[in-house]
């Protein structure tokens, strides 16, 4: 695979909670130099005390993998090689996508375990948890990626347009 | 025999409610030897069973899928022009294992492109705030530079790279041409310029193909130059990214350029004060180019009056300011469009400029010549009465200024001695100098009186190979330790960072000319200290001009920090203050009197 191929796409998936209109989910598809190609934003989502109730365990699963995650995944045209994500509560979106998806670890690697049928990768100083079972392609895609840009910046991004789209 | 219980009937269907008289129950006998009249009359309750109908609460679901707004962006295309040379090569793939090994750059800060206060479409904002911010492109695009830029230059470039209209405005010296041709650079790799056009003086158009090549050498860049025929050849290029031409040839090729339709992407304009006044012949060619983008770069926005930087947007974004706004609506108007840094905000490790206001009497000779020419003058423009123009007053000015450069008579000079005896210690510690003057002839003088210290000339007088052969003898050759420039050619575009000293001989009419020249040496890559004499002739109309200059330094600040100006008159050297130096009455005053 040719790891410098300008068609390669790569997803960045992240919510922003606000404590006065809910969550806000975002979608980045960037190419492989990080420059943007989509990017999908969700209104937001403000669950009730009584629905975190209802929803006790389920409620991660269902706003952030399926209102939230697989909804955004969906509205996206490009086809990426992986989706990265940077809360465990997105990981909930695996069910609803063919993608590889893998977290972003903030933490000190060395002291995060990796999840079930997870693997925890380097690139660089950033650590991912990726499916054990992740296809070779996607982890040359992401170390050519990591070569470009930082892992975690594509995030930030993301939480300005959230915000610059909050306040218009 | 059993006992007999008699019970009431339920009184009807639907009746809930039991009256107490119905529960009373009749005596019982109970045989054989005990007989209880009654029992006691149990309690009676009301059960509510004919109330309204319980209230219910419904809690929503999370069913309804929250909306989603989408915005796609075309990919980045290369870059349309054909570049001298390739990129340079990308940096080394990783293997691809368990553990890659990513080579991370050291990079903790990361500067934005944020977008301008004019771009108003969601999705063109959306745009800017989701690019890679400015290192990472960079690297991207595997762009090198041959010196790693200050953070803020990084940030002048995000400055201007998004911007239509922009005027980079920094202190002289912080490197407007690198951040200039870094953006340019950038755009061109992105694919969103072709065809650039940079308009500078003259003298600066070697200097600008120089630092191409040193920040953007794979960018062909063609300069407008030779007879008209060459130049409708240069003017009519379209294969080449960049072309460099002074003002003067734009002025000379307006018609030229109207014919053949030549349109750019980008027209940067340096020392972009020369089309301040909006009325001037050089202004209106400059504003006929036909463009999409206008950056103009300047370290004096403001020299005289708030009209400078309303000239200024007339070109990069005509009607936007009004001459009729006050300073402060100016600033705020063009807040969004200027970027101005001074070397005490940015540039924290700057060697000190340290200055020196020497206060030179003058020979007894100069000075008596001095007091002539000066009483000679008042009394004539006296006699002129009403008829004294300004034109006058100038010629008086400059004449008792060359006499306290050098005596018109003798030919003594006590700046000179003083200046010999400075250049001495200079010399001595093998440091270089510069030293300023306005007139060319006044250079000439000095050049001949210097001799030991191998002096060189600068001035406009000389080719732009003479000029340019004498900045490479100063820079490469020991036995040169001065250099003499003119303000008019040497206070702009020259990197001189080299000099430790700089002397000004005569003072200029507009401090931040003065302050250009200073610049040349007092700028990022200064070795040491930059110590600047300025020479005062002691009660002289120098003296009584350096009183208005103070008051001048200030306006430049008050406009680009939004102020108001402290004191009315403090915009320049009006009529009423060159009258003023010799103690007459202005013509306007009189007028108005009158």
């Amino acid at each position: 695979m040719d790891t410098n191929d300008a068609t390669l796409t790569f997803g960045f998936l992240t919510t922003v909670d606000s404590p006065t209109h809910g969550v806000f989910g975002g979608y980045l598809v960037v190419d492989s130099t990080g420059r943007p190609l989509e990017f999908h934003c969700t209104t937001p989502v403000k669950v009730s005390r009584a629905q975190q109730i209802l929803y006790g365990a389920t409620l991660p699963g269902h706003l952030h993998g399926r209102q939230i995650g697989a909804n955004l995944l969906a509205e996206a045209t490009s086809h990426p090689l992986a989706v990265l994500i940077d809360a465990e509560t997105l990981l909930h979106v695996r069910p609803h996508t063919a993608l590889p998806v893998g977290l972003v670890l903030r933490s000190d690697p060395a002291v995060s375990a990796p999840r079930d049928d997870d693997a925890l990768l380097r690139f660089g100083t950033t650590t991912i948890s990726l499916p054990a079972d992740r296809h070779a392609a996607v982890i040359e895609g992401l170390t050519a990626l990591a070569g470009a840009v930082d892992l975690c910046e594509p995030f930030e991004r993301i939480r300005a347009a959230i915000d610059e789209a909050q306040r218009h | 025999m059993p006992p007999e219980i008699q019970r009431t009937p339920p009184t009807g269907v639907g009746s809930h409610a039991l009256r107490s008289a119905e529960l009373s129950l009749p005596p019982v006998t109970l045989r054989p030897t005990w007989r209880v009249d009654a029992l006691p009359r149990p309690r009676v309750l009301r059960l509510p069973l004919a109330g309204s109908t319980p209230a219910v609460t419904s809690i929503s679901l999370l069913e309804a899928m929250p909306k989603v707004s989408s915005y796609r962006f075309p990919r980045a295309v290369a870059a349309p022009v054909a570049l001298a040379a390739p990129p340079r090569p990308a940096t080394a793939q990783p293997p691809a294992s368990a553990e890659p090994a990513v080579r991370r750059p050291d990079r903790p800060a990361r500067t934005r492109i944020a977008p301008p206060g004019d771009v108003v479409r969601m999705e063109e904002r959306l745009w800017f705030l989701l690019q890679p911010d400015l290192e990472t492109l960079l690297r991207s695009c595997h762009l090198d530079f041959p010196r790693r830029p200050f953070p803020f230059q990084l940030e002048g470039m995000a400055f201007l790279m998004p911007r239509h209209a922009a005027v980079l405005a920094d202190e002289m010296g912080l490197g407007k041409s690198m951040q200039a041709i870094s953006s340019i650079r950038l755009l061109i790799h992105a694919g969103e310029a072709r065809r650039v056009l940079v308009v500078c003086p003259k003298g600066l158009v070697s200097n600008w193909v120089r630092e191409f090549g040193d920040w953007a050498p794979e960018i062909p860049v063609a300069v407008i130059e030779g007879d008209p025929q060459r130049r409708r050849w240069q003017w009519a290029l379209s294969d080449v990214a960049v072309k460099v031409a002074n003002y003067e040839s734009v002025v000379r090729d307006r018609e030229l350029i109207a014919e053949l339709k030549a349109s750019f992407d980008l027209v940067v304009l340096d020392e972009a004060q020369r089309i301040k006044n909006s009325a001037s012949q050089t202004s209106h060619a400059i504003r006929a180019l036909s463009r999409r983008r206008s950056w103009a770069l300047t370290g004096t926005p403001v020299e005289n009056s708030a009209d400078d930087i309303v000239g200024l947007f007339e070109f990069v974004a005509p009607g936007h300011l009004d001459e009729r706004m006050s300073p402060r609506a100016l600033g705020a108007a063009a807040a969004d469009h200027v970027l101005r840094r001074t070397k005490d905000k940015v540039l924290k490790d700057l060697p000190p400029r340290l200055n020196r206001d020497e206060r030179i009497e003058l020979t007894p000779e100069q000075r008596e010549t001095y007091r002539q020419a000066e009483e000679d003058g008042v009394l004539r423009l006296a006699d002129m009465g009403r008829s004294a123009t300004i034109r006058h007053v100038f010629e008086l000015v400059l004449r008792l200024k060359q006499v306290c450069n050098f005596d018109t008579h003798s030919g003594e000079s006590a700046k000179l001695e003083c200046l010999k005896a400075d250049l001495e210690e200079v010399q001595a510690s093998g440091r270089k100098a510069l030293v300023f003057s306005q007139w060319v002839e006044t250079l000439g003088k000095l050049e001949k009186e210097l001799t030991p210290f191998g002096a060189l000339q600068y001035h406009g007088g000389m080719s732009t190979a003479a000029r340019d052969e004498a900045i490479r003898r100063f820079k490469a050759d020991r036995r040169h330790s001065v250099l003499l420039l003119s303000y008019g050619a040497g206070a702009v575009g020259l990197n001189l960072q080299f000099s430790q000293y700089v002397f000004l001989f005569d003072r200029w009419w507009n401090p931040a000319v003065e302050d250009q020249a200073v610049n040349r040496a007092h700028r990022i890559g200064a070795a040491g200290a930059v110590t600047v004499t300025r020479y005062l002739a002691a009660d002289t109309i120098e003296e009584r001009i350096d009183e208005v200059l103070r008051k001048k330094r200030d306006l430049s600040e008050l406009i680009l920090s939004q102020s108001e100006p402290s004191e009315a008159g403090s915009t320049g050297l009006t009529v009423d203050e060159l009258f003023a130096l010799f103690k007459l009455p202005s013509p306007s005053r009189t007028a108005a009197a009158a």
